[in-house]
């Protein structure tokens, strides 16, 4: 069986609106199985993580992990859609993966999206900038 | 114990980049280090949201002067994975041999300052000597030496000159011999072996944890490789190995980017000679992106390149994201620098071949009557360009 | 200053600053004092500190973290000290006019002296622009 149908078989119904194109897997994960999820991906399919993306749509924001596993060339990339855009809160990965930590505080940084446990929650970009941003970028960016 | 702290940067004599560094030392041994980026920041996700898809691709290639045709190719690779677009085959070599080229150049570069760094300036004049005859290969094929603006949707701007195939050929002979002296040379250097050897070494385990790609992490022994996994463009078309080196400290991936360059020569070749077979169209026409989200990656000289583009149908991304190899590999700094004597940290920071750039992504008027020194520019900088024509044409 | 600057037009010493540039122009520089070009026959050298430079060769739209920094090193620099702008950055923003983190006026936190264009400018492109400079130094 291949890697992937071994992967979907195991997380069973914690993975919804799946979209399979070529070599790519898009999935919807909720928070609180996420970091179920990215321990099976990163612990014991060996993937590792690219990276994550943010994306502000009409009914959230979206975060966007991206899994590459190495070997087969596939991304397995795990959305998680949080509602709250005034206060929005992620359970954080960095217990899991250690290389998170940069990723996650730059979301925190453009988005304003709050990770749980992590470590060092602090602007990575902005950090001891001038203006003193108050507000996540994503503010900032109609001027 | 008290560690006391030493500050790097933002403006460091060694340093290109702005950037900063705050060393943990006790005494002479560095316990932690802090860093803190954003120096760089230019906003190009914002801005490339603002652009069409083609527009966006002259872009991203500003991202990094170094890397600049990893991450057009990254980022035609994701719109192209929107819609599944194939292209021609003559556009897959011709997009191999520019990204072969860069990474010939930017290896070379790094070998260069890597020298710089511990104070063997020889090595440094040396070998940026040989690098200047791959950036007017650049000048042959796509008109100027950096930034070369060769990719589109679906294909390549430019076509390569048939007539400057056996030039092209000419200069990777000269390329290919020199690299294996360089690479016979630097394994045996004395001052090298002792002064990289067992210097900043990231573990097998500190790789995989901090998700480290490119030469950082193939040098510390974990395999990877887009080139190889993927194998989109000629990749798949042409022969050539994954090189992998398992100690991890700074000499080890010296040697892996010397190698690396070898078998960009040797794939470089054989695009070289594919081209001369292989006729046909460069480009397909591409009319609209359909909505939809890609993923496109490519292999540039210091890592992954990544990214992620989501189309809603209309002629712009609504959401561009890119993330360069050096956002991953800048982490690993806290597992490699520890441990180690402060005289030591500079090689390792540099041992990733950072580029902070990518991370965050003459005309006088002293007197301006009378010198139209502009006209002069343009002119010394056309007269190069036909004089290297000339000599093509010549030689012919 | 005429006598001081011809004595200064003899030996110029650089002192680079990248303000959020694509690195690119960085490079170029860097060749410059490599076999191939070698504006060391210009008298010409790449120092570690600005308190040496009498040239502060500048790069890049500053972005708003690293302005007052570039302001700083101006101050600290031992004048006359001449300022040259490399690239088309420095000269019209390049593609980066619709950033939200550059700084509005360049010309604000330090003056220029000479522009080089070009993206990033050819080799010979600088070494005239530089040339320029001394011939305007020796009068």
């Amino acid at each position: 069986m291949d890697k992937d149908e071994k992967f979907f078989k195991a997380m069973g119904d914690k993975i919804s609106s799946r979209i399979d194109k070529k070599r790519r897997f898009y999935f919807n994960v909720k928070n609180e199985d996420l970091r179920e999820v990215v321990d099976y991906l990163f612990k014991t399919m060996g993937c590792r993580l690219s990276t994550a993306t943010g994306i502000e749509m009409y009914h959230g924001l979206e975060i966007l992990y991206h899994f590459s596993d190495d070997d087969t060339g596939t991304y397995f990339c795990p959305r998680v859609v949080i509602k709250d855009k005034e206060h929005p809160k992620v359970k954080s990965i960095v217990p899991i993966v250690k290389g998170a930590e940069w990723i996650e505080r730059e979301l925190f940084d453009f988005w304003g999206i709050e990770f749980e446990d992590h470590p060092r929650m602090e602007r990575l970009l902005a950090l001891h900038h001038p203006q003193n941003l108050k507000e996540p970028m994503r503010f900032g960016r109609d001027s | 114990m008290i560690a006391n702290s030493i500050p790097i940067g933002p403006f460091h004599p060694l340093l290109e980049e702005a950037e900063y560094f705050e060393l943990k030392v006790d005494g002479e041994t560095v316990v932690d280090i802090d860093m803190e980026i954003g120096w760089m920041h230019r906003g190009h996700e914002f801005i490339s949201e603002m652009k069409t898809f083609t527009q966006s691709i002259y872009l991203v290639e500003r991202i990094c002067g170094i890397c600049s045709t990893s991450h057009p190719i990254a980022c035609v690779h994701a719109i192209e994975d929107i819609d599944n677009i194939e292209i021609p085959i003559r556009a897959k070599y011709i997009r191999t041999l520019v990204g072969e080229l860069e990474r010939i150049h930017s290896h070379l570069l790094w070998l260069g300052l890597a020298g710089h760094f511990i104070g063997y300036d020889t090595l440094w004049m040396w070998v940026w000597r040989y690098r200047e005859p791959v950036l007017q290969m650049f000048e042959i094929i796509s008109g100027n030496r950096n930034h070369y603006g060769m990719m589109r949707i679906g294909g390549v701007a430019k076509d390569v000159d048939p007539a400057s195939i056996p030039d092209l050929a000419k200069i990777f002979d000269m390329l290919g011999k020199k690299m294996a002296m360089l690479a016979g040379a630097v394994k045996d250097d004395p001052v090298l072996r002792s002064r990289l050897k067992g210097v900043g070494v990231l573990s097998y385990d500190d790789a995989v944890a901090y998700c480290a790609t490119g030469p950082t992490s193939r040098a510390s022994g974990v395999r990877g490789d887009v080139r190889k996994d993927e194998s989109t463009d000629a990749y798949g078309l042409v022969e050539f190995d994954e090189i992998v080196l398992p100690n991890g400290d700074v000499y080890d991936k010296l040697v892996l980017r010397v190698l690396e360059v070898i078998e960009s020569v040797k794939i470089c070749r054989q695009c070289l000679e594919k081209l001369k077979e292989i006729k046909g169209p460069i480009l397909n026409d591409v009319k609209e992106i359909s909505p939809g989200e890609g993923i496109g990656r490519y292999e540039a000289p210091r890592g992954e390149v990544f990214h992620y583009i989501r189309s809603d149908g209309s002629n712009r991304p609504i959401r561009h994201k890119v993330r360069a190899p050096s956002f991953v590999n800048i982490p690993t700094y806290t597992a490699s620098c520890k441990g180690i004597p402060v005289a030591d940290v500079l090689i390792t920071l540099a041992s990733i071949d950072p580029c902070y750039c990518c991370t965050e992504r003459s005309l006088k008027v002293v007197n301006k009557e009378n010198d139209p020194c502009l006209i002069d520019l343009l002119k010394i900088s056309r007269e190069k360009t036909e004089r290297i024509r000339r000599e093509i044409n010549g030689s012919k | 200053m005429g006598w001081y600057n011809k004595r200064l037009a003899k030996s110029l010493w650089v002192f680079h600053v990248s303000g959020s540039p694509c690195n690119n122009c960085d490079i170029e520089i860097l060749d410059l004092i490599t076999p191939a070009f070698d504006v060391e026959r210009f008298g010409l050298k790449l120092v570690g500190s600005i308190r040496h430079a009498d040239v502060l060769l500048v790069t890049g739209i500053f972005n708003q973290k690293i302005a007052p920094r570039i302001k700083k090193i101006y101050e600290q620099a031992p004048k006359p000290i001449f300022v040259v702008a490399v690239g088309t950055c420095m000269s019209g923003d390049c593609c980066f006019k619709d950033s939200y983190n550059k700084v509005k006026k360049r010309e604000d936190i330090i003056p220029i002296d000479l522009y080089i264009p070009g993206c990033p400018p050819k080799p010979e492109a600088m070494i005239a622009g530089v040339v320029k400079l001394i011939g305007v130094l020796n009068g």
